[in-house]
């Protein structure tokens, strides 16, 4: 029982950093973006090549994930500087088709299909440590982080952009860095969570990082709320305590109980973006989502 | 011949996606709603038909039934989903995200329904024979191409030939201007739903006899019919149509220098470069910014 609740706990915590890191992306800076998966998955693959490869390190790993996925971000940064709203979401949807079968292709880096297996467990100093303790540090130093970011200059300034591009570059606010820079940090986070993850299952393939992962990514924000700062957590406790709770309902066969929980969180994104578009911790005054 | 064999079998895929594609950009371009759970009205009018089928209806009838179907899903989506969002003037990411959990909701039924995995349907139409040296052809390349070509004349004929066709465009132009001359965007918008979603049920009903259908191919033909929509120009029924066509050989003729997996990602990258480079597609004339 403990190890489960424990288990739990760790992929809250990393789902957590990729919802509130997503979060940063989409509810401060605007940028629609529905391929965080691919960047949980690179840092997933940089992460499990670092402790296979060089050493069970789990600094080491993250920062190496977090660097990766940082700098790939530009993939995204480009069309994020290039076009806005329907058009961002088509090109981080072609994105993340295309990093999925880059993914399953390139065997030799992220052994296909079959995934990089037998990732050995992390050691701090020598010593053998759980993730869980590291999840939750890397998700409250996170938290702290956009906290401060977004009350500091530059949160300001993500959100004068995403509210009034225009505006904000005649105000003479570096819109291409200030944009460049909110995508990077949330990719670089994503990363994180990817290392993380790899080093807490020790088995890494291509189904934990497509398409369906980032649009649960993006629900666990939306239900939670976007744009504010502790929504996408609630919502990532709300969204994987689901399937256990289902597994309680004994009604529900078990081989479709994955299919009962996608039709749950289908609807519940569809239900509340009609009846309370800004999320259960949202600002429900303003009448409008945050997004 | 392989090269031939291959480039046919793309213009037959193309045609299907160009009506899918053509049915996306007509709703987007009248009503500036961006219809992510079109794939789902395809998977649905596929299933119906499918089921027809297998309970050995009349063919026309299960096309019938599959056209209602998928017609009272786009008008249902706009009525249930759309509008009330637009009412209190939700973001296009508000709309987008509605629109995603439905197509997941659509998806996962059909799964738990209808079973998963590959369904196809065998019909006499379906069986290839050769009809040159190492060439071989099935009868429902020609369906498939006459019905693409036929529903386009007809779309056109109606879009410039009739009242409510000429009023779908200018509410694509000017919705407000629309409104001033009195009449209504709202059956307009409709309208655009009704006959977009339309569109997707022959290409659903020919995917059905060729390739076959599984409960994931809405997200397929989402994907596909968003970047036709891109690449052609939004605004452009020709130019979404067009492109639908274009991906589906450049889809297919890829497999000369490259394996299947590759396949999507190769019309993917012509979407992102086209994202990149010409935002405004090859048509269009307004840039996205």
């Amino acid at each position: 029982m403990i190890a489960y609740f424990s288990n739990l706990a760790t992929l809250v915590a990393i789902f957590g950093i990729l919802a509130v890191t997503l979060n940063f992306m989409v509810g401060y800076a605007g940028i629609f973006s529905v391929a965080h998966a691919v960047f949980f998955g690179l840092g997933a693959y940089a992460g499990a090549q670092i402790a296979l490869t060089v050493a069970p390190d789990p600094l080491l790993a993250c920062a190496v994930a977090a660097l990766i996925a940082g700098v790939l971000s530009l993939c995204l940064a480009l069309p994020a500087l290039r076009v806005r709203g329907e058009y961002f979401v088509a090109a981080s949807l072609g994105l993340q088709m295309v990093a999925l079968t880059l993914f399953s292709e390139v065997k030799s880096l992220t052994g296909g299909i079959g995934g990089l297996t037998n990732i050995p467990r992390p050691q701090v100093f020598g010593v053998e440590v759980s993730v869980l303790p590291l999840a939750l540090l890397a998700l409250g130093l996170l938290l702290w982080a956009i906290h401060a970011m977004a009350n500091g200059s530059f949160g300001r300034t993500l959100k004068a952009i995403r509210d009034a591009e225009s505006a904000a570059e005649a105000l003479g606010k570096p819109v291409a860095v200030a944009k460049a820079l909110a995508v990077a940090f949330a990719c670089a986070g994503a990363g994180v969570a990817g290392a993380l993850f790899a080093l807490h299952m020790s088995f890494v393939n291509v189904e934990s990082f497509t398409l369906e992962q980032s649009v649960l990514v993006m629900a666990m924000m939306i239900v939670g709320g976007t744009g504010t700062l502790f929504g996408p957590l609630v919502g990532a406790v709300l969204l994987l305590s689901l399937p256990s709770a289902l597994s309680f309902l004994t009604f529900i066969p078990p081989t479709e109980v994955g299919s009962v929980q996608q039709i749950i969180y289908g609807l519940a994104m569809t239900l509340l973006m009609v009846f309370r578009p800004a999320g259960l911790l949202g600002d429900q005054t303003k009448g409008k989502s945050q997004a | 011949m392989l090269f031939v064999q291959l480039l046919l079998g793309g213009v037959q895929n193309g045609a299907l996606y160009a009506l899918t594609a053509a049915g996306f950009a007509l709703i987007f371009g009248a009503t500036k709603v961006f219809h992510v759970a079109h794939g789902s009205a395809f998977t649905l009018a596929g299933y119906v038909f499918l089921y027809g089928w297998t309970q050995a209806w009349n063919p026309v009838l299960a096309s019938l039934a599959a056209v209602t179907v998928a017609v009272a899903f786009g008008v249902g989506m706009e009525r249930l989903v759309y509008r009330p969002i637009q009412r209190h003037e939700g973001s296009f990411f508000t709309v987008f995200v509605a629109a995603f959990g439905v197509s997941i909701v659509v998806q996962n039924l059909v799964g738990v329904v209808a079973g998963r995995g590959f369904a196809s349907i065998d019909t006499p139409l379906s069986n290839a024979s050769e009809v040159l040296p190492e060439l071989f052809l099935a009868d429902v390349f020609w369906v498939a191409i006459v019905v693409a070509l036929v529903m386009f004349v007809a779309l056109t004929l109606f879009l410039s030939r009739t009242n409510a066709g000429v009023a779908l465009r200018a509410l694509a132009q000017n919705p407000d201007l629309l409104r001033a001359y009195g009449l209504s965007s709202s059956r307009l918008s409709m309208l655009a739903f009704a006959l977009g979603s339309a569109l997707v049920a022959p290409a659903a009903i020919l995917t059905a006899m060729t390739t076959g259908l599984n409960e994931a191919v809405g997200n397929h033909v989402m994907l596909l019919s968003m970047a036709s929509t891109i690449v052609g120009g939004v605004g452009s029924l020709r130019g979404a149509a067009l492109a639908g066509l274009l991906l589906g050989v450049a889809e297919s003729v890829v497999l000369v220098f490259l394996e299947t997996q590759w396949a999507s990602a190769a019309s993917f990258l012509v979407l992102f470069g086209f994202i990149l480079f010409r935002p405004s597609g090859m048509f269009g004339a307004a840039v996205a910014r």
